[in-house]
């Protein structure tokens, strides 16, 4: 990569993109892309929407059918469920954080509704491009679905009545 | 303002309440009519736009590939033109003078070719006088029309007129590229503001509806320069090994013919066997063109389309006579061209919107359904 060369960082500064290296760290950070070089995640953040959220927006909604994970670049969201009348908040996320990911299996509805708790930056992966992204590469197809099993795993044990 | 009223005697409020009256494919559909009327009035100018878009979409993987090294769009920008320069000087070198011949000769040997036409065409009109005299007729007032003193070749040929043409050509020269360079730097900045200003709960299908036409039309757009490329390498080198004459730029015109659906495989055939026709004075050779452009339209439909293009814009077969017989009305050829990744963006569109307003829908259904068990509804959703 021409950016990790210390040559290239030091005279050619002026032609590197640092606002998308910083994603990059930022993705490289997320917990369902660990285990994924930087090369395919430079790759994966091409095609990565960025959308300023005021707070209050519903970013989505239970129920609906989910396209996209979404990436906290800064600001929170807060993930509510509701049942019946009743709403409880399952947690508050903030930059580095993920959500949405069930999206990626299939065609899941959502299981909770995102809000942005503080003004927000996100960043949008549509589920296509993920698709497309992972399709014919059995190593990191297998490492993002490992990396999906942990989420959901952590996601059981912590609503496991004590 | 209420009570202000027109000419015609319609308030303000009757518009509004027209407009919330009328249903939204209706707007739709007369905007879209409003931008089609618009849009055919500045052909000119739109047809270098989607010139210059089509380019943009075609290089801008090359932009990807480098904004994947870490580098910054703007200088990837620069990095390609600089590239871009430096083949077609490259290609000026060591491809054109072939090329370059193969015009110069057809060039001279065009007043050659065009008396041998008129010969042709007066043998059998003489031959066919006595049984058809309708056909002699119509051969006579053709050659009078194309070959006369004030007929086509005469007026397309003379000084004037070629300079009326070129001057279109030399400022899409000049603007074609310059659109490019600025759809390639600016388009993701473009499309961030969009996103900003669509409302949350749109986002998602806004984004659907975005990454499908571009997943589609990247597909198409790709295939097509593909697709294109290797007929004309087919047609050239099968052109050559049958011993036609100019193979190098009949196969060009065949590869860029191809883009039209259905009529451009024809249109390549019938020129280079007029070509044939020319060169051996016979229909042994024509036959022998026809039969090359058949083999490499059936290699085209089972093989090339099928690897390049793929499914990706399969369109109903009546749909698609309408979609090319629309677009050239309202567009010429570029409006054949893109007719057909365009309906299939809008099919693909629509059925996303749809999908959207179904959730919506069901959605806000549950949530009435909610308040009416609780009581805070009258209203009980169906």
């Amino acid at each position: 990569m021409v950016l990790d060369n210390k040559i290239v960082r030091k005279y050619f500064t002026w032609a590197l993109d640092t606002t998308r290296e910083s994603h990059l760290r930022t993705l490289s950070d997320v917990p369902l892309f660990t285990g994924i070089g930087k090369k395919l995640l430079r790759k994966l953040l091409i095609d990565l929407i960025e959308k300023k959220y005021t707070a209050g927006d519903i970013i989505f909604h239970q129920g609906e059918s989910g396209k996209a994970v979404y990436v906290v670049l800064d600001g929170s969201v807060k993930i509510i469920k509701k049942s019946n009348s009743e709403s409880k908040t399952l947690a508050v996320l903030g930059p580095g954080s993920h959500f949405g990911e069930l999206s990626l299996i299939g065609q899941c509805s959502r299981f909770a509704t995102a809000v942005a708790e503080k003004d927000s930056l996100l960043l949008i992966m549509y589920k296509s491009y993920f698709d497309d992204l992972i399709r014919g590469n059995s190593a990191i197809s297998s490492r993002i679905l490992l990396n999906l099993a942990e989420i959901l795993s952590k996601y059981i044990q912590r609503d496991q009545p004590e | 303002m209420t009570e202000e009223r027109h000419k015609g005697g319609t308030s303000l409020t009757d518009l509004r309440k027209l407009r919330h009256q009328m249903p939204r494919w209706v707007l739709g559909l007369l905007v879209f009519g409003v931008a089609a009327v618009v849009a055919s009035r500045i052909t000119h100018l739109l047809m270098m736009l989607i010139a210059a878009a089509i380019i943009a979409y075609i290089f801008s993987s090359v932009i990807c590939a480098f904004e994947r090294l870490g580098i910054k769009r703007s200088v990837a920008v620069i990095l390609l033109f600089v590239l871009a320069t430096v083949f077609v000087v490259a290609a000026d070198l060591i491809f054109i003078p072939d090329l370059k011949q193969e015009i110069m000769n057809s060039y001279t040997k065009f007043p050659e070719f065009s008396r041998q036409i008129q010969d042709a065409l007066l043998l059998t009109a003489q031959s066919s006088a006595e049984k058809y005299p309708f056909i002699e007729s119509s051969i006579m007032k053709l050659l009078d029309d194309v070959f006369g003193p004030s007929g086509f070749l005469e007026r397309t040929l003379s000084a004037s007129e070629i300079l009326m043409q070129a001057t279109p050509f030399i400022m899409a020269l000049i603007l074609v590229p310059f659109f490019v360079f600025f759809l390639l730097k600016d388009w993701p900045g473009v499309m961030k503001r969009a996103i900003d200003w669509v409302p949350p709960s749109y986002v998602e299908t806004t984004i659907s509806v975005i990454a499908e036409i571009n997943i589609l039309v990247g597909k198409y757009l790709r295939g097509l320069a593909g697709d294109c490329f290797v007929i004309g390498v087919l047609a050239s080198v099968g052109l050559w090994l049958i011993g036609i004459n100019y193979p190098i730029m009949l196969g060009i015109v065949s590869g860029v013919a191809n883009i039209i659906p259905y009529l451009g495989p024809i249109l390549g055939c019938m020129i280079s066997s007029l070509v044939a026709l020319m060169q051996y004075q016979s229909f042994d050779p024509v036959l022998n063109v026809v039969v090359l452009y058949l083999a490499v339209k059936l290699l085209d439909d089972l093989v090339i389309q099928p690897l390049m293009i793929g499914k990706s814009v399969h369109l109903h077969p009546m749909l698609l006579v309408i979609t090319l017989i629309v677009g050239e009305k309202l567009f010429g050829i570029m409006g054949m061209i893109l007719g057909v990744p365009f309906v299939t963006a809008a099919q693909k569109t629509a059925a996303i919107l749809l999908e959207h307003r179904r959730e919506t829908h069901k959605r806000v259904c549950a949530e009435m359904l909610v308040l009416h068990r609780l009581g805070k509804s009258p209203v009980r959703p169906i």
